[in-house]
């Protein structure tokens, strides 16, 4: 280790300041524009999740609704808690995030539940306490993830760093991948890369590691079926992976979702239908409506002005996600906050982009919209985490 | 503070670049961001339009509203042919398990169905295949199903059942179950045949048509257009609410000139007759046909044909069971109309025609004397008269017609077949004969014919079989030979010779059974007119001497042959009697005649009767005719009443 320049992860062990600024300085240090742009993303997922839940209980319009504002109130908790915590300290954990982590995904494996999904298991439940443990992980494994590559920073010419950092993440991606959820774990490959790249791996490194990735998914799509007769996707995930490029060729059972869906967002034109009068998902044309499909209620009911918005509200957020990355004082904060801007450009690029029919449907939730309180409480979090890193920054800055 | 130690310097490697990397990728990321938002308006300004309409389309269902076909009255106004409501049992693919996917729920619900409607699987299967080309559609597998057994129990599983509705439909009721079966004919699916058929563009697959008599030949009037509803429906296919309404229009009714009761009496007397006939030591009589036509118009006023069957075994569907026995040989033909399709020799009924041309041709006169010694001989053969050895003595055409005598028509066939020209063919197709008569109903046979020299050429297989010889003509003099006629054809042709009189000509009818087409107010769409046809030309003196012979036929005067049959019988009737040779069958009896005949009133009614292998004309088949005529002027059945209290 550089005798002179001691790493963060040396300085924070060395001292424990929990606040290291006063309340106004606090205030200051927020990023407004972040925190405006996400309550503006959730209020807007509340008005959209009423009108694609407000028919299906009659008498109770505001079930879904009621549910989701349990996790909205526990999210915002936890986002003001880690935006004054000092987001250093997790990199301390490192090992017991990371362990942790692993152990729920293990404990879902074993124990989990799969609600609707018959023969799944992503849930733990406990009571009426219920987690999706790859939401969580998805967030505990940027912060591990962050910390091995700030340790690693004096290794970046070295492969076998790089050999060592894909190991680390492929193995709770693996365990994800068992669930089956093929989408978050797709996510983890993008959170890989992409803090890879914000550390500074070298270009050939880079080129190598998409080569193997390339050559593992011919091996498991090609190689494997053919020679061994088995395959690592199941049929119905190749199936769904590929209708999205064809959806008419199944029309009634897997493209069923995918036509009605462009449908949907199509017949919403420039200005939409007008809000809670979208036919197409009131008449319950489009499944699963409220959680993965909410885009095609924001579509059908407020037209591009509507799509358009929220798109432009996303960006707001990224942008603030990646300014942060950039004023962050140390690699640490910066990697984790390319790492939380990672996940939500790429979980809204693919969850959007299957909902207008440009992706393949992969199921996951639309960040800050979709109903799902493990969902929204995580991405609540990560804004917590982003606060953190701005307002020691700033902070930082000030002295 | 935390941030101290690298605030001065950061280590070199991730100082330098790492702003421009993260620029890159938030360019990146705003790169995807643009994608979506040019896909999401490429998608809602672009073919927003197209969406729309693929929206409406969705949720919006044209279901079929069906016309109820016409109804069918006959001259009275009376019922015949009804609708009534019905519950039909259809597939809705689209709500369906897909038996490649979910093969189990989908087998289950097959076989739990098949059970249920009592059809085989294999026909289920096949429905569902065909059905599935059109998964919006629904198609129906069982019609006119029980109420209280098959939809009770599928309204109250209808978990069980996804896909399979109930819906509402029409079918034909007949109040008078099997009478005039021939003349109505039946309903049914459109068969793959007649969808190709220009008379049925625009029709589906599914739909109903008229399969045979006045359904099918009045299809288009009865038929109806079918409506459409809009219907707005949840993604399960639950309608939510009716958007456009564009009512059926229903058929419209069809008035037949048929006389129910006439009708009624009409089948009955054939029974009748063929008891007679087994009374008479005739077993084999199983068969025979009336026909009752208005000589003033020709107007069908009774068709009867037996056996027959009831139309309503194709309400819902004929079982193929059934059909078969219906086609078996043992069920003597019930589908067949005996009346048009029928191919009898004419018999000794062909007598007056016979006469008729020959007094025309000049080859005899009224008062020409002819003795009948029992035997007519010409060259190498003998031919017999009925009385063999006996002879009905001196004969004029009167007594001749009245009394039968063959050894009489002999002489005139032998003179007719050295006339120029085949003289006693072209007369007798004057009268209709050896052509289809052209009534309004479907089938009628191509298979009648008047022999004569052409034909012969054309179908002796022989080179002595291709020449018409003296005998030919002889034989087709007393109607047998290779004569082949219908019952209608007799009736057509015995009409010229009843409603010829000095104010208008013999008029040779084309004979129909559709009177009006009425719409359902009542308004009459269209009246049917009588039509004739040219060609025939007996001066009405001739025809006059005729009709007096046939008058004798049921008098006293001349020892007719009918004079039992319509002994006591208050109204005048002329007729004559037949009894056919068809080798190896039984001889047919027949008879043809008509009333009021007292030579001053118009005649109203022509009735010919023919009862298969029933033996004596006059013994079987007039008292046939005079039940249909005791039916016609309001007698009590005496005749009958008799001869059963016997």
């Amino acid at each position: 280790m550089n005798q002179t320049t001691p790493s963060v992860l040396q300085v924070a062990r060395e001292r424990r300041q929990p606040l290291g600024f006063s309340v106004g300085a606090y205030l200051r240090g927020m990023d407004w524009i972040l925190l405006a742009a996400t309550l503006a993303l959730v209020t807007y997922g509340f008005f959209m999740l009423y009108s694609a839940t407000h028919l299906s209980f009659p008498d109770n319009p505001f079930y879904y609704v009621r549910s989701q504002a349990i996790g909205l109130i526990i999210g915002l908790v936890f986002l003001i808690s880690l935006s004054v915590a000092n987001y250093k300290w997790f990199a301390r954990w490192q090992m017991y995030i990371y362990g942790g982590g692993i152990i729920l995904l293990i404990l879902t494996l074993v124990v989990g539940t799969g609600g609707e999904d018959v023969g799944a298991n992503r849930w733990l439940e406990y009571g009426s306490f219920r987690l999706q443990t790859a939401e969580l992980v998805k967030f505990m494994l940027i912060l591990a993830f962050g910390a091995v590559l700030t340790e690693g920073v004096e290794l970046r010419g070295r492969f076998r760093f790089i050999v060592m950092c894909v190991i680390y993440m492929l193995i709770p991606g693996i365990l994800i991948y068992l669930q089956p959820d093929l989408g978050t774990a797709l996510v983890l490959a993008a959170v890989l890369v992409v803090m890879l790249v914000v550390w500074g791996i070298r270009l050939p490194h880079l080129g190598m590691v998409a080569g193997a990735a390339l050559a593992a998914a011919v091996l498991a799509l090609r190689v494997l079926p053919t020679v061994f007769g088995t395959s690592l996707l199941k049929d119905y995930q190749i199936r769904r992976l590929t209708l999205f490029l064809d959806p008419e060729k199944e029309p009634l059972h897997g493209g069923y979702q995918l036509i009605q869906s462009k449908i949907a967002v199509g017949s919403g034109m420039f200005s939409g239908k007008g809000y809670l009068q979208g036919a197409q998902h009131n008449l319950h044309f489009v499944p699963e409506r409220h959680t993965d499909f909410i885009f095609a209620v924001i579509g059908e009911e407020l037209g591009f002005l509507g799509g358009a918005l929220l798109i432009g509200l996303f960006a707001i957020v990224v942008w603030r996600a990646f300014r942060i990355a950039r004023m962050s004082r140390d690699i640490y904060g910066t990697l984790i906050a390319a790492g939380v801007a990672a996940v939500l450009v790429f979980q809204v690029f693919l969850n959007i982009g299957m909902t207008i029919g440009i992706m393949p449907v992969t199921g996951l939730p639309l960040p800050f919209i979709s109903f799902g309180s493990s969902s929204l409480v995580v991405f609540l979090m990560a804004v917590g985490l982003l606060e953190s890193i701005h307002v020691h920054s700033v902070a930082g800055e000030a002295k | 503070m935390i941030l101290e130690p690298v605030k001065k310097k950061r280590p070199v490697e991730d100082d330098s670049f790492v702003g421009v990397r993260v620029g890159v990728l938030l360019l990146v990321a705003f790169f995807l961001f643009g994608v979506l938002a040019f896909r999401l308006w490429y998608l809602q300004i672009l073919s927003g339009d197209s969406y729309t309409a693929e929206a409406m389309v969705n949720r919006e269902r044209q279901v079929v509203v069906e016309a109820p076909r016409g109804v069918i009255y006959d001259r009275n106004g009376e019922v015949l042919v009804d609708n009534r409501a019905g519950l039909t049992v259809s597939l809705l693919p689209m709500d369906m398990p897909d038996p490649k996917e979910e093969p189990q729920k989908f087998y289950e619900e097959m076989v739990a169905l098949a059970e249920l409607l009592d059809v085989p699987l294999a026909d289920l299967l096949d429905d569902y295949e065909r059905a599935k080309n059109d998964p919006w559609v629904t198609r129906a597998v069982a019609e006119d199903v029980p109420e209280e057994t098959v939809v009770a129990h599928l309204k109250e599983n209808s978990e069980e059942f996804p896909g399979v509705m109930v819906e509402k439909t029409y079918l034909r009721e007949y109040p008078n179950r099997a009478l005039a079966a021939h003349v109505l004919g039946y309903v049914n699916e459109i068969s793959g045949e007649d969808l190709d058929k220009e008379e049925f563009t625009g029709l589906k697959a599914g739909v109903h048509i008229g399969k045979d008599g006045v359904e099918r030949v009045y299809d288009s009037y009865l038929r109806g257009t079918d409506g459409s509803k809009k219907v707005q429906v949840n993604a399960a296919g639950k309608p939510i609410e009716t958007t456009a309404d564009i009512p059926a229009e229903p058929g419209y009714n069809l008035v037949l000139t048929i006389d129910a009761k006439l009708q009624k009496s009409a089948e009955e007397a054939i029974q009748e007759g063929i008891r007679r006939a087994h009374g008479d030591g005739y077993t084999s009589a199983a068969g025979g046909a009336v026909v009752a036509l208005d000589p003033r118009n020709g107007e069908i006023l009774a068709m009867a044909s037996y056996p027959n069957y009831d139309p309503s075994l194709w309400v819902g569907g004929m079982d193929p069971r059934i059909y078969r026995e219906l086609n078996e040989p043992e069920a003597n033909s019930p589908l067949v109309n005996r009346a048009l399709n029928g191919l009898y020799p004419a018999g000794s009924t062909f007598k007056p025609f016979v006469a008729s041309v020959a007094l025309q041709a000049g080859v005899v006169t009224p008062d020409t004397i002819i003795d009948c010694g029992g035997t007519h001989k010409f060259g190498a053969q003998t031919w017999k008269d009925w009385t063999y050895p006996h002879g009905h003595g001196s004969m004029n055409l009167l007594s001749a017609i009245a009394q039968s005598c063959d050894v009489y028509f002999y002489r005139l066939g032998e003179m007719l077949y050295y006339e120029k020209g085949a003289v006693l063919q072209d007369g007798l197709r004057g009268f209709g004969f050896g052509q289809p008569t052209d009534v309004d109903l479907p089938g009628e046979t191509q298979g009648s014919r008047v022999p004569d020299k052409d034909w012969k050429r054309k179908t002796g297989k022989t080179s002595g079989d291709q020449i018409w010889k003296t005998g030919d003509e002889i034989n087709l003099a007393i109607g047998q030979g290779d004569l082949l006629v219908t019952p209608l054809q007799l009736a057509v042709a015995l009409s010229a010779i009843a409603n010829d009189s000095p104010l208008h000509s013999a008029t040779v009818w084309v004979p129909h059974v559709a009177l009006q087409i009425t719409d359902s107010s009542g308004r009459i769409i269209r009246q049917f007119k009588p039509e004739s046809r040219s060609g025939l030309e007996i001066d009405s003196e001739y025809l006059s001497k005729v009709r007096r012979g046939m008058r004798y036929v049921t008098t006293g005067n001349e020892l007719g042959t009918a004079v039992d049959a319509f002994w006591g019988f208050p109204v005048a009737v002329a007729g004559k009697t037949g009894t056919a040779e068809k080798k190896p069958d039984d001889d047919y009896a027949l008879f043809i005649g008509y009333a009021p005949a007292d030579g001053n009133s118009e005649p109203e009614i022509v009735v010919v009767a023919i009862i298969e292998e029933g033996g004596h004309g006059s013994a079987v088949a007039a008292p046939v005719v005079r039940y249909v005529m005791e039916t016609y002027f309001d007698q009590e059945h005496a005749y009958m009443n008799i001869r059963t209290s016997e």
